[in-house]
Parts: structure tokens; sequence; C-alpha cells
């Protein structure tokens, strides 16, 4: 059973079909952290543009709040150059606030809206914030044949999987 | 110190740009990066020890205490933003994945260019790093890093200023001249009023302070002035050195102030590198929600199963293939393949070599520095050299090397060791990388066919390097990826693929668009062709190649749709595929053009790939050699396109077309030497061959194959336009016949029609 399990782990793990989809940085306002909304056409029969573009619009404000010069960033700056920059090893800065946001957000789209169809949102921080990626899985049909891992159960086991993909 | 105290390359995992990684790749010690930046801490906390030593006790009772303590606050301001320069990442990118690759097709342009608030601004492909660098990102060579907002590399502190650390680097260089302005003062006026008991130790040491900090004021101030320039002017060190903006606007600019206030206030960037990764554990079943498909849609996805589908890379078309690799457009990478090392395949040692996969062979990314011509001549050379050896590509790594080292554009000089160090690994199966690149045209079925081919070689290890180069030729390329491992996998489904003595393999769907990869050891048929390949992977051709040469039976199969099987009809096959991967081109590549030309320079074999489609379809349109007659007659180089044709006719259309080779035969020998005996004779031998091949099933071309890369190949891929395929074949052809002599058994493939297929081992 065990064994068995592990197979099928090992057959999921092996036999998902993924595809990524980018949505690349919009850098017509400088470096300014944007991201394209214009709609990947890969992504057409997988999801509603509405919705996709709405999720872009807002990482992208969220971006803008975490880059705002404002006098919280500013307080942030003298209280740091005040404690030669310990303050750092204690408190969390503006940005990984709203870093953090950012993912809580994602993760909850990621549950909402594109895991019942077959997508996956990543983090764009994970990819230094140059791409936002869409995993996009498929249920793969496939017939694997496993050595017989001397469990006593059969080895052929042809099933249709849906592929459980992590984030990445 | 903090700096001092790095010497032992201790800030390697800080500066390291894998981000898969916690421990940074060896990188050798190289002590003197680490000399400036100990000077510079001596300096510093040698002269102001000094001075607080010295010269503070005396001027804070008979001044003021607030000297001291004045002085203890900017030192203190100094050492803080100097170990925050030193030690704080300064914006590195982490390296691109490699499905990240594959949108940026090896094939793919140099720059890409970006509008910028009106501005053009370009974005370059950094080879080391594996993405389009974002507007003021640089590659630094020192670090091996590309870095956001890269300003320069200081070597006073041993690391990149970029957009995390500029500030504090701007922050040390104003309070070191603060300081620096601070101890020269205070020394004057000690020794001011010491004038007179100038020989006292206190004396001569504030003295020898105030020499330090007079030295270095100069330069330190000098530097200070010119980066409050460049940040009231929004420019980074590395744009003003460069001139990127002399004489124009710099779109970077928001106004002085903003500049400034950018500069100083906005809040901390975040690192990129060693950020933990949350997992997302989100569990995505089927079925999966769909929008509302249109008719037109739906119609489209049951027809197309991803050959077609979006052009432009619809992977959910992949749902319902079986393969993976099954894509018209460059699939993704082949992880999927070397994550398949517990399913047990008909062929073990490809399984094993599988799980060895060497690293993706090199598959140069093709830029716009690639320079056809002497890719060509090299390609041609390494062909000629293969010619003698064995395992048919052993020459090529070398070569492969070469031709990168020399028209790669790199980024960096870590790229090119990095693509080199694959293409080494690659080196077992170079001729295939090369091999794919040219046969940019080439279908699948070329590609499948090449590579039962290749897989019915005795040589087991040959296949087995031929999968592996294939799945790491995949990987490496974005394009061949794709097509390579995946249809290995699905083997097992019997979708493609070829599995010894299966009849899957002869299956043809036309819903595969290709691949097949694993040609089965021993037999070899494989038709696909669904999808021409946009890059086959150069192993692929050949097998295809040897494939479709060592089926003589392949006639009674029904060509799937296109121009699915007939190994002869290689010509005809790459020029149909040929279209197809126009389209390919045009919504995988940018460039379509360049792929073109790109597909000229890069394997000296098809030196013309467009050209074929001049020559139609032979496999299709051409019924009768005729082409052959008045190709035959030119002198020089007669396009050999004609030739694939016929040959493939004749595999398939029984004794006919046998006929006709040897008529062709005769006319080539009566056309005398042309262009050179090499280049004539092995098409001479390519077109005995055939019949011969034909009759006996293919003998040793797939012996033969591994030997391929005859010499002349090259000839051959000068005459015969685009026809990579052809030109692996023929050199093994021309082997054939002494192979054919010794004969091996003779292996009968039943196909999925029923058809049997001799294969002679």
């Amino acid at each position: 059973m065990a064994t068995e399990f592990h197979n099928l782990q090992e057959l999921r793990h092996s036999a998902s079909l993924e595809t990524k989809v980018f949505i690349q940085r919009d850098y017509t306002e400088g470096t300014v952290c944007r991201f394209q909304t214009k709609f990947p056409s890969e992504l057409d029969n997988r999801i509603e543009r509405t919705l996709l573009e709405e999720t872009v619009k807002t990482l992208n404000s969220y971006y803008v709040e975490a880059e705002k010069i404002g006098g919280q960033s500013y307080l942030e700056g003298c209280l740091a150059c005040a404690t030669a920059y310990i303050i750092f090893l204690c408190m969390e800065t503006r940005y990984e606030k709203v870093l953090r946001k950012i993912s809580g957000y994602i993760q909850e789209q990621n549950e909402k809206i594109y895991a019942p169809r077959g997508l996956l949102l990543t983090d764009p921080i994970e990819r230094g914030m140059r791409v936002v990626s869409f995993t996009v899985l498929s249920v793969q049909l496939e017939i694997s044949i496993f050595e017989d891992q001397g469990s006593g159960t059969s080895s052929p086991s042809s099933s249709s999987m849906s592929s459980t993909g992590s984030a990445r | 110190m903090p700096g001092g105290s790095s010497k032992s390359g201790g800030r390697g995992p800080s500066s390291s740009p894998l981000p898969h990684t916690v421990v940074p790749p060896s990188r050798p010690l190289r002590p003197s990066r680490y000399v400036p930046v100990s000077a510079a801490t001596f300096f510093l906390v040698g002269s102001t020890t000094l001075f607080f030593c010295f010269t503070c006790p005396w001027l804070s009772e008979h001044f003021s205490l607030a000297v001291p303590i004045y002085n203890g606050v900017i030192f203190l301001f100094v050492l803080a933003n100097f170990c925050m320069a030193t030690f704080m990442d300064p914006g590195i990118f982490p390296r691109a994945e490699e499905d990240e690759d594959k949108e940026d097709d090896f094939r793919a342009p140099l720059y890409k260019t970006v509008e910028i608030r009106g501005i053009q601004v370009r974005m370059k492909w950094c080879s080391t790093c594996r993405f389009y660098r974002p507007p003021r990102c640089s590659h630094c060579s020192v670090c091996d890093n590309c870095v956001e907002d890269f300003d320069h590399h200081c070597p006073w502190v041993n690391n990149c200023i970029g957009r995390r650390n500029y500030r504090y680097f701007f922050l040390f260089l104003l309070s070191l001249t603060a300081h620096i302005m601070a101890i020269f003062g205070f020394g004057l006026l000690f020794i001011l009023y010491h004038r007179q008991n100038i020989d006292r130790l206190h004396a001569i040491v504030t003295l020898a302070v105030m020499c330090v900090a007079g030295l270095f004021f100069i330069p330190v101030a000098g530097l200070t002035g010119f980066h409050i320039v460049l940040v009231a002017r929004g420019r980074t060190t590395n744009e003003q050195v460069t001139g990127k903006f002399r004489g124009g606007v710099n779109p970077f600019t928001n106004g002085c102030w903003r500049n400034v206030s950018h500069v100083l206030c906005s809040s901390q960037a975040p690192r990129y590198l060693g950020r933990k990764k949350c997992v997302q554990s989100v569990c995505v079943q089927p079925p999966f929600l769909r929008p509302q498909l249109t008719e037109a849609q739906l119609a489209a996805k049951i027809l197309d199963n991803g050959i077609q589908g979006d052009l432009h890379r619809s992977k959910s078309s992949l749902e319902m293939m079986e393969s993976q690799s099954c894509d018209a457009e460059p699939p993704p990478p082949p992880k999927p393949e070397l994550r398949y090392p517990g399913i047990s395949r008909g062929n073990t040692e490809e399984c094993s070599l599988l799980n060895n996969a060497p690293p993706t062979p090199t598959m140069y990314k093709y830029r716009p520095t690639y320079s056809p011509g002497k890719n060509h001549t090299a390609l041609t050379h390494a062909y000629a050299n293969q010619a003698s050896q064995q395992p048919g590509f052993r020459s090529q790594p070398s070569l492969d090397r070469r031709d990168t080292s020399s028209d790669r554009a790199r980024g960096g000089g870590s790229g090119e060791r990095r693509e080199g160090g694959r293409e080494v690994v690659a080196g077992g199966i170079p001729g295939y990388s090369l091999g794919g690149r040219s046969y940019p045209s080439f279908s699948d079925s070329t590609v499948l066919s090449g590579v039962a081919s290749r897989s019915s070689s005795s040589t087991h290890t040959s296949t087995g390097a031929i999968h592996v180069s294939e799945a790491t030729t995949s990987a490496s390329f974005k394009s061949l990826a794709s097509q390579t491992p995946p249809p290995h996998q699905t083997s097992r489904n019997g979708s493609l693929s070829y599995d010894t003595g299966s009849r899957e393999m002869l299956r043809f769907s036309p819903s595969h668009p290709i691949t097949t990869t694993a040609p089965p050891t021993t037999t070899t048929i494989l038709f696909s062709i669904a999808r021409p390949l946009p890059h086959p992977p150069p192993h692929h051709l050949l097998q295809r190649e040897s494939a479709l040469l060592g089926e003589p039976h392949l006639s009674p199969h029904p060509p799937p749709a296109n121009q699915a099987s007939a190994p002869p009809s290689s010509s005809a096959p790459p020029p149909s595929h040929h279209h197809h991967h126009h389209h390919h081109h045009h919504h995988s590549h940018h460039h379509h053009h360049h792929s073109s030309s790109s597909s000229i320079s890069r394997p000296p074999r098809f030196p013309a790939p467009h050209a074929p489609l001049h020559h139609a379809y032979p496999y299709r349109t051409r019924s009768t050699d005729t082409p052959l007659g008045p190709s035959s007659t030119s002198t020089s180089h007669p396009p050999n396109s004609p030739h694939p044709p016929p040959l493939g006719k004749s595999l398939s259309y029984s004794s006919a077309a046998a006929a006709e080779m040897q008529y062709r035969l005769v006319r080539k020998a009566s056309a005398g030497g042309m262009g050179g005996g090499g280049i004539q004779a092995p098409k001479d031998e390519l077109i005995q061959m055939k019949p011969q091949s034909r009759i006996n099933g293919g003998q040793a071309l797939s012996s033969t194959s591994s030997s391929c890369s005859a010499p002349s190949s090259p000839s051959h891929l000068v005459s015969v336009s685009a026809r990579p395929g052809v030109a692996y074949p023929s050199s093994t052809l021309m082997q054939s016949p002494t192979h054919k002599t010794q004969g091996g058994g003779v292996k009968k493939v039943t196909g999925v029609g029923g058809t049997t297929y001799e294969i002679s081992v």
C-alpha cells in the first residue's frame, strides 16, 4: 500500500503536465514594479480575461504601495540611520510588509480562482519580480508501469491523475 | 573589521545567484579581490583609532567633549554604511529557471526593445542568467550576477552597488568625506596648538593621521561629488560612464527632488535571493472550470490535438496529449522526462542513460552575433571530422565549444564558462545538437525516424546518448526541449514514441506533434509528422534520417496527414515541416528570419533550410524523379533536394524508385567530378544505398547511423538544402555498403497497421 502510494506520488509528480505562461513586466513607466495587464493568449480558454486582469492590477497596486515614498518610508530610513541599521534586524521594512500581503493575496487568489481552473499563480518575487508566472496544470492520462517494489502490489496502473502542483 | 575578516571568501553565499541552492558554486579564491577592501578597512579603522587615542583626549579637555562625541558618531555612521555597502545584497537577480527559458527561444534576438516613457530602451539577453536584463540591470563580471539598477562594482567594498545598497554606498561616501574632513580639521587644530612640541609622539601620530586623511580626501571627495551629481540627475555610474544618455534624454529621471528622495527615503528594496520559498500547497484537481469556449475553439481543440492549437503555444491543448512533448510550439523544457526514473522502460539502457543524463548539450543561443558563415565552415569541418569517428559526433563537442565561444554573445564571462561546460557534457552527442539545429525545418517524422534508426543502431549507448542528449538538448534549447524528452516519456503511453517491437510506435497520430525521442533500441521506425520540429534535436534528426533510410518498407505505412514516413522522404518531411516550421517560428520565435538565418548558419549541414521549400514537397508533390534529371546534369552541386525526395519515393514506392535511383546514379556518374567527388560521391552512395537499404530493410543504416556524419555530410549540407536529415542518412548510407556486407540479422518489427518492417541490425 505504502509502496503503491509512493509510486502514485512519483507518478503524479513526474507525470503532471505543467506548462508555464509568463506575464512580463511593464516598463513603460520606468523601473517601478508593474506587470503587463495584457492577457496572454495561452490562457484564453482557461480563465476569463477580467479575472486575470483584475489580479494583475491588484498586484500592481500593491507594488505601488510598497514603493511609495512617503512619511512611513522616510521615518523608517531615519530610524535605521539613527540606530546604525541595527533596527533592520528587528523590524520588518515597509516593502517586506507589503510583500507578505501580496503573497497572502496570491495564495487566496490561487485557492479561489486559479486552482479550480487548473492554474497556479506564482509570486513574482521568487523570480526577481521580473515575471508573473502561471503554471498551467493539465490532467494527464497515463499508463504507468512501475517496477514491482516487492510489496506484492500489481505494477501496472492506469490512472488519470490530477496533478498537484506547488507554486514555484 | 568586517571587511578584513571576509578574506576567506565567506561572502560567497550572499552573492550566489543561484536561486535553488544555498551553497554557491565553488569559485576560485581570489585574494586579490580582498586587497582594496582590506586596505580601506585598515586605513579607516586604523587612522580613526589613532585619532581617538592620541588627538581626541587633549581636544576634549581643551575644547569640549563634543569633539570626540561628534567624531564618534560620524565614525559610527561611516562604519555602519560601510558594512551595509559591503555585505548587503545589491539586488542580485536569481538565475532564471529553465521553464522561463523556453519563452525566449535560443533563436530569439539578443536584444529586446521596450519603450520607457517614449524612449526606446534595449534589454539585452543575459546568457548567464538566462533572461532579458531589465532596464538598468547589468551583469557584473566580478560577481557573476545580474544586479538590478547596477551602478558599479566597488573594489573598496568588494561588492556591487545596486538598487538595494546604493543608498548605503552614497551615505558612506558622504559620511566618509565628513569624517575625513573632521579628522583633518581637528588634527590640524591639535598641531597648531602643539607647534612647539611637535616632536612629541602625540603630535607625530596626529601628523601621520592628517597625512593619511589628506591623501584620501581628494579621491573620496571627488567620488562623493560625482555621485551627488548622479543622484541629482537620476543616473547610475554605469549609465554615466558608458554615455548612454549623452545628449539624450534619461527616461529614468523624475526630477532632482524626486531622484534624491528616491535614493534616500525610499523603502528598503527586498532581496531576491535567499528568500524562503513559501510552498503553496494548493490542491489542484480536475475537473477544471473553463470559460465558455466558442464553437470554433472547440473544433480547433478537437482537431488540433495540440499540433496547431493556438499557434502561440497553447499549453492547454496539451491536456489530452499523451505525450508531453507533443506541442507545436517550442515545448517546455523536458523536465518531466528526467523525473521518470522510476518508470521502467523497454530499453533499460536508455533509462539508465536518461537517468544519468548529462546536462543539456550546448545548444547555442542563436543571437545576432552568431555568424553563419563561420559556423557553417566550422560545422562543416566538424562533420568532416566526424566521418571517421565512430559515434559520429565525438568531434562535435570541441567544435561546439569553439562555436559557442566564438559566436555566442556573452553577457558575462561566466556565462561562457557555463555554456562551455554544458557543451562539454553534451559532447557525446554534439552531432545531434548540431544536427538538431541544422534541421530547423525538419518535421518530426524526420526526427523520429532518425531517432528510431538511432535506436536501432547496434550501440545502445549511442542511443542512450541520444536520448540523453535529447533530453539535455531540449533543456538547453528552448524549442528543442519540448520535443525530445516528452516523447520518450510518452512512449509508454504509446502515443508516439517507439517501443521496441511495439505497435505503438508505428502509430501515427496527427495529434502527436512530433517528437519522439527515445527510439527503441532495436527498432526505430518513427514517423511522426504532425508537426515540424521547430528545432528538432540534432540526434533526433540523425536517428530519423537513419530510421527513415532504414525503413524500406515504409511505403505501406499510410503516411498520416502529412508526410509522415518514408525515410527517403526525409527531404519531403523537411519541406513540409519547414512550412510548419515557419508557423512555429512566427509564433514562437520572435524573428522568423532570425531562425531561418540561424538555421542556415547553425547547422552547416543545412545551408538553406528554406531551400527545400522551393523544391516543394518532394514527398508529397513529386511523383517522379524528374527533378533529379536536370539537377544531376548540372554541374557543381546539383540541388540535392531532388535527391532526397526521389529516394524517399523509392522507398515508399517500391522498385520503381529504385530504378530511378539507379538511373540517377548513372547520370551522376556521367556528370563527372562535379564539385568535388566528395560531394558527389556520398550522394551517389546515398542513392545507391537507398535502393539497397530498401531491399535489405535498412540494413546497416541503423548501424551506420552511429557513424553518421560522414565526410559527405558537409557536402550534403551544401548541396542539399535544408535536408539535414538527409545529410545524416547519406553519411550513414555511405557506410552502409560496408556494413551491409557485414550484415546482421534482419529484424522484423510489426507496425501498427500490421505492416512489417524489416530492419537489419
